[in-house]
């Protein structure tokens, strides 16, 4: 058995814990970086479309490049890492146990930052009838066979779910002459960005059905066809307007789940919402010395915002590995109308100065998005369009942390604007 | 004679959906835009549309069976087909380092198809 | 091909493993076909898994009997044979007063057919047991248990691979004749196997395949029971949960089933169909599969279902003829002589499949000597399983081969050893789910999210062929179409 400690164990090379690792080391802690994968780089790997970087690079990176960029800065910080090296076990004694090839090793930490990104839903928690064919994949799943694996999937593609993974997918697939049928999307509405329905969809005229879901799968050995419907607006099947799909392939892009279970063994508490760690502002779980950021904290739809999580938590757990503070757990932020989750999910009382991460619960056009504390509006604006599929960001810069902050929804009502 | 299109500005994320009307290489009128870059990004989509192409090529290497590449600029729309069938002719051995130049001004369009990724070995 | 076997035996399910087992012991020529490409292709990998006590069947009924007389030998198999059994107990709960009465019919059939330690249960003493579940009272079996159905088949044609049997996959039987008192049976690809012996345990197909020879009327009807599987939650119930079983006796009822692995089992549901392979879920019959389960288990309506699946049971009656139970037809035809049915195995088929295999060596015993075959070998060795293992263990593992130091299978801790064990198996199985079974690898929360790519990489280094010829389970479920783009160099 291998043995070693550290003040900084991070787990996950992706955009988050890279950042989290490059930042824990320049705020003067000594640190490892472990990775399950053979590369450094998470997700973004596979992920070889455009759209990386805008925000802390202002470059329009690829996903690789954007790693790549990442990767330097920790070679140049110097930060030790292991790659082909999977975290197995954590407990709230920050005592990680690691499968490598030179054999088990022991891990002890002062502070650990989990940074193991996510996984994605499946035909199983969609709860999809039918029969059980090769052919249904998961989106990223997908994703890695074409751009890592060079495979080629399959001939005639239906996708469902029109997440950003599915959209940038079905480009993919239709560069490389795969004929891809349609995207079926449950809600009444487009799931990814705006800018990936209109580069990925509609420039190669792939059709999106809305309102519409998968009812039933067919083929016993290879998918060979699937069954569509309409849904109302409770997602009940309206059982007249089946439809039948020839194809062999279907792509599921229903969305991600953070990757906990590590988290879960030291004890760390999730949030329902997120199904990630409820963090309080310093992005420490509740378990004392561990943080948490990148997808597994909350899924993030830019790969920068979770870099940027990243660097600051790499921060924090410096700080409390050299005992700068304390644990706190602080005063739970409040959910108003219309907000589906809000990260941090706790203020700590020591901060006047917060930021705070939320998704809406549906899109919105011409409202205020409005926090309180206490009974004072700290935060107003107005926004013309807020759609769930975009995180938004917005910094406070002196609360009063002894009382509520609460975020909500406010409609504006036409006639008196 | 005037001809109308609705096109969707992607620049930021109020996306609006401008109506357009255009004659020739000009546009005549545009609404629903919120800002100036809206103009802008309408007559590129309108009289240039262009994209940047993104796929793999194929390597020998030890770890790895592709290596991703894209164009440097965007290429005009209508054919990036064309630009494809150029870059699905290739085929490549590591090393290979994060923006090696593997064809040069594709189809003379002005954009290097270039890795972005580096295969050390 | 004009060796003639001593013994064919069609149909690699838990019967005809466990048959091919028993007669591995003896100096005999034994051949197993098979029509998928693995055992345990079809009802022997889609049920329960339970060992049951055999308290729910007639008294004096073959069912009862091998049931009772199966449980026996579970223990000492799995000793024997390296698969997981564990005898969890079960409660069979009675939600309302007026169930108790069924309860001690149930219990009193128990007694009849010789089954240890059956007891009544009051609601306290249920929420002592399992605080999370809801009854009035239950009836409590604590010898009744749990197993996985495919690991036991793996288990038992390995060992008999091992003594000598062999199998044939992807090979379905289509026709039977009889020349000169030797058996030639028809396969799907036009070969020609010839037996004196011929044993049909088709599941099934078994009323097919045995008309294809015998003159009889017996029939199947397909009833379909489909189930969910949730994500591990281990603490939610240990022993087997059950309601008290359906006044129409075609079923146990909706049950709650802890697996070996963590997860749990809800279902089956019970619907005759038309087709004998129509193994499709159906969306009316998850709802009702979580209504009813939520019944006396409140709690699963929380858990997270990762995967649904459905088995087919061998019905010899249906239920509108007014027949409540049929039972099992195990018998050397009365005019083919040394042809053997195994019609209608329906559960407990699982539980009593060794004492099946053992009445029909009798059969087959009575007719001719049965010779030891002194160089029998009753153990196997089941590969070796990372995740069970001691921290310390794992260390020596790694440092003996780094091939255990790479984890393939993240949510359920699968190393590449393992992997590599598996596609290397006794029985030469090479498909994608025939991995998955031996291993375990993609059958997590993710569903083979992030490792199938690095399966079908190890693969196809491992077995040296293309993507293309990876199957999930046969010949028609190819996995991918070639490579996105040719990778041959130029020129
Ligand atoms: C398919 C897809 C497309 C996307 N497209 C865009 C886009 O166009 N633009 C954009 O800005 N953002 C995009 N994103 C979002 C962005 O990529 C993510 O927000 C970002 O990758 C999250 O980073 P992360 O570090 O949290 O997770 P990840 O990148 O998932 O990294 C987590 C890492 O942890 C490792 N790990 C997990 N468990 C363990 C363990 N037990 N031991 C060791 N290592 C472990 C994993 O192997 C992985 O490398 C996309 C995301 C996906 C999934
Ligand atoms: C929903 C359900 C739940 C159950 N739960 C339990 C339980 O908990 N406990 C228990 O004890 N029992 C249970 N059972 C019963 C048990 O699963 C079966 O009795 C048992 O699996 C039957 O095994 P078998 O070998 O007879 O049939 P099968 O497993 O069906 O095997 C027959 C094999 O023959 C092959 N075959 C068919 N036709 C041909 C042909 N022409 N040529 C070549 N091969 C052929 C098939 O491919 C198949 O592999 C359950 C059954 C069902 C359906
Ligand atoms: S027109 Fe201006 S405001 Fe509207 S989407 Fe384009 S950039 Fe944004």
């Amino acid at each position: 058995m291998i043995e070693k400690k550290v003040d900084i164990a991070v787990i996950g090379a992706g955009p988050g814990g890279l950042a989290a690792a490059v930042s824990a080391k320049e705020s003067g802690a000594d640190v490892l970086l472990i990775e399950r994968n053979p590369f450094l780089g998470g997700i973004l790997i596979q992920c070889i479309h455009d759209g990386f970087g805008l925000h802390l690079f202002d470059k329009n990176y690829t996903g690789p490049e954007y790693a790549e960029e990442m990767v330097n800065r920790l070679e140049n910080a110097g930060v030790p890492y292991l790659t082909n090296c999977m975290v197995i076990d954590l407990n709230e004694k920050k005592e990680l146990t690691v499968v490598t090839s030179k054999g088990l090793m022991k891990l002890i930490a002062k502070a650990v930052i989990l940074a193991m990104g996510c996984r994605e839903r499946t035909r199983g928690a969609l709860e999809i009838p039918g029969t059980r064919p090769a052919g249904i994949y998961t989106a990223g799943v997908a994703q890695n066979l074409v751009n890592i694996q060079n495979l080629r999937i399959g001939n005639d593609v239906v996708i469902l779910g029109s997440g950003d993974v599915g959209l940038i997918m079905a480009r993919r697939l239709k560069i490389e002459g795969l004929n891809v049928i349609r995207v079926i999307e449950i809600l009444p509405y487009c799931s990814g960005l705006v800018r990936n329905r209109v580069q990925c969809l509609e420039d190669y005229g792939i059709p999106l059905t809305l309102s519409s879901t998968v009812i039933d799968i067919h083929g016993k050995d290879r998918l060979e066809a699937v069954t569509m419907a309409k849904v109302d607006r409770d997602f009940n099947v309206d059982h007249d307007t089946t439809e039948k799909i020839d194809c062999d392939t279907l792509l599921l892009s229903v969305g991600l789940i953070p990757e906990n279970e590590l988290s879960k063994k030291a004890g760390v508490n999730l949030d329902n919402r997120t199904s990630g760690a409820l963090v309080d502002n310093f992005y420490e779980t509740s378990t004392e010395g561990i943080f948490s950021c990148g997808n597994v904290l909350h899924i993030h739809d830019v790969a920068d915002y979770a870099s940027n999580e990243g660097f600051f938590v790499g921060e924090k757990a410096a700080e409390y590995a050299k005992g700068k503070w304390k644990h706190s757990g602080g005063k739970p932020v409040k959910i108003g109308n219309g907000i589906s989750y809000v990260v941090p999910q706790y203020i700590r009382n020591d901060c006047n100065e917060v930021e705070l991460k939320f998704r809406v619960t549906q899109p919105f056009e011409n409202v205020r998005i409005i926090v309180k504390n206490g009974d004072d509006v700290v935060f107003k604006k107005r926004v013309l369009k807020v759609i769930p599929s975009e995180m938004n960001i917005l910094k406070l810069k002196s609360i009063d942390p002894e009382k509520d902050v609460e975020v909500k929804i406010v409609i504006i009502d036409k006639n008196i604007n | 004679m005037a001809q109308e299109r609705k096109i969707i500005c992607i620049l930021c994320p109020n996306c609006c959906e401008l109506d357009v009307s255009y004659e020739g290489k000009e546009i005549l009128s545009i609404e629903n835009d919120r800002c100036p870059r809206g103009l802008e990004y309408a007559s590129e989509e309108l009289f240039n549309p262009a994209r940047t192409l993104i796929t793999t090529v194929p390597i020998k290497s030890r770890n790895w069976k592709t290596v991703s590449v894209r164009t440097t600029k965007p290429v005009p729309k209508s054919r990036i087909f064309d630009v494809y069938d150029e870059v699905k002719k290739i085929r490549l051995r590591a090393p290979i380092n994060r923006g090696d130049i593997i064809i040069e001004n594709v189809l003379g369009f002005g954009a290097d198809v270039i890795a972005t990724r580096t295969v050390k070995e | 091909m004009d060796k003639i076997h001593d013994i064919i035996i069609i149909g690699a399910g838990v019967v005809g493993c466990a048959l091919a087992r028993a007669l591995s012991r003896y100096k005999l020529d034994v051949l197993v076909l098979e029509k998928e490409d693995d055992v345990a292709g079809s009802t022997s990998k889609a049920n329960s898994g339970v060992i049951h006590a055999g308290y729910h069947k007639k008294p004096g009924s073959l069912k009862a009997t091998l049931n009772v007389a199966g449980h026996s030998y579970f223990q000492r198999l799995s000793d024997e044979l390296d698969f997981p059994v564990k005898f969890i107990g079960k409660l069979v709960v009675a939600k309302k007063e007026n169930e108790i009465e069924d309860l001690r019919k149930l219990m009193d059939r128990g007694f009849k057919n010789g089954v240890k330690g059956l007891e009544l249960i009051d609601g306290k003493q249920i929420k002592h047991f399992e605080p999370n579940v809801n009854g009035f009272a239950a009836m409590h079996s604590p010898v009744s248990g749990i197993t996985s159905p495919y690991l036991m088949c793996i288990a038992l044609a390995e060992n008999a691979h091992l003594n000598g049997v062999d199998f044939v996959f992807d090979t379905e039987v289509t026709g039977i004749s009889k020349e000169k008192e030797i058996f030639v049976v028809q396969v799907s690809n036009g070969s020609i196997y010839r037996s004196r012996w011929l044993i049909n345990s088709a599941g099934l197909n078994s009323a097919r395949v045995s008309q294809m020879i015998c003159e009889n009327d017996h029939r199947m009807y397909p009833c379909r029971g489909e189930y969910y599987i949730t994500d591990k939650v281990d603490t939610l119930i240990k022993r087997l949960i059950y309601p008290t079983p359906s006044k129409d006796g075609v079923t146990l009822g909706i049950h709650i089933t802890p697996t070996l692995d963590g997860n749990i089992l809800i279902g089956p549901s019970a619907e005759y169909i038309e087709r004998l392979d129509d193994t499709a879920s159906t969306r009316e019959v998850m709802d009702k599969l979580k209504r009813e389960s939520s019944q006396f288990l409140p709690p699963i309506k929380e858990a997270k279902f990762i995967r649904n699946y459905a088995g087919i049971r061998a019905k010899l009656f249906h239920p509108s003829s007014g027949v409540k139970d049929a039972d099992f037809v195990i018998e050397e035809d009365e005019s083919i002589k040394r042809m053997i049915n195994l019609i209608g195995i329906e559960s407990p088929g699982l539980t009593a499949a060794p004492a099946i295999a053992e009445k029909v060596v009798g059969i087959i015993g009575e007719k001719e000597a049965l010779v030891d075959d002194e160089k029998f070998n009753p153990e196997r060795k089941a590969p070796v399983v990372f995740e069970h293992l001691s921290d310390d263990e794992k260390a020596r593992l790694i440092e003996q081969d780094p091939d255990y130091g790479e984890i393939v299978c993240r949510c359920e801790t699968i190393t590449k050893k393992e992997v590599l064990a598996a596609l290397n198996n006794p029985l030469g199985v090479r498909t994608l789910d025939g991995v998955k079974k031996r291993c375990r690898a993609g059958m997590g929360r993710c569903q083979g999210g992030f490792c199938t790519p690095r399966i079908v990489e190890i693969m196809t280094d491992e077995y040296g062929i293309s993507p293309e010829e990876i199957y999930k389970n046969n010949e028609s479920s190819n996995m991918f179409f070639g490579k996105v783009k040719d990778d041959r160099e130029e020129g």
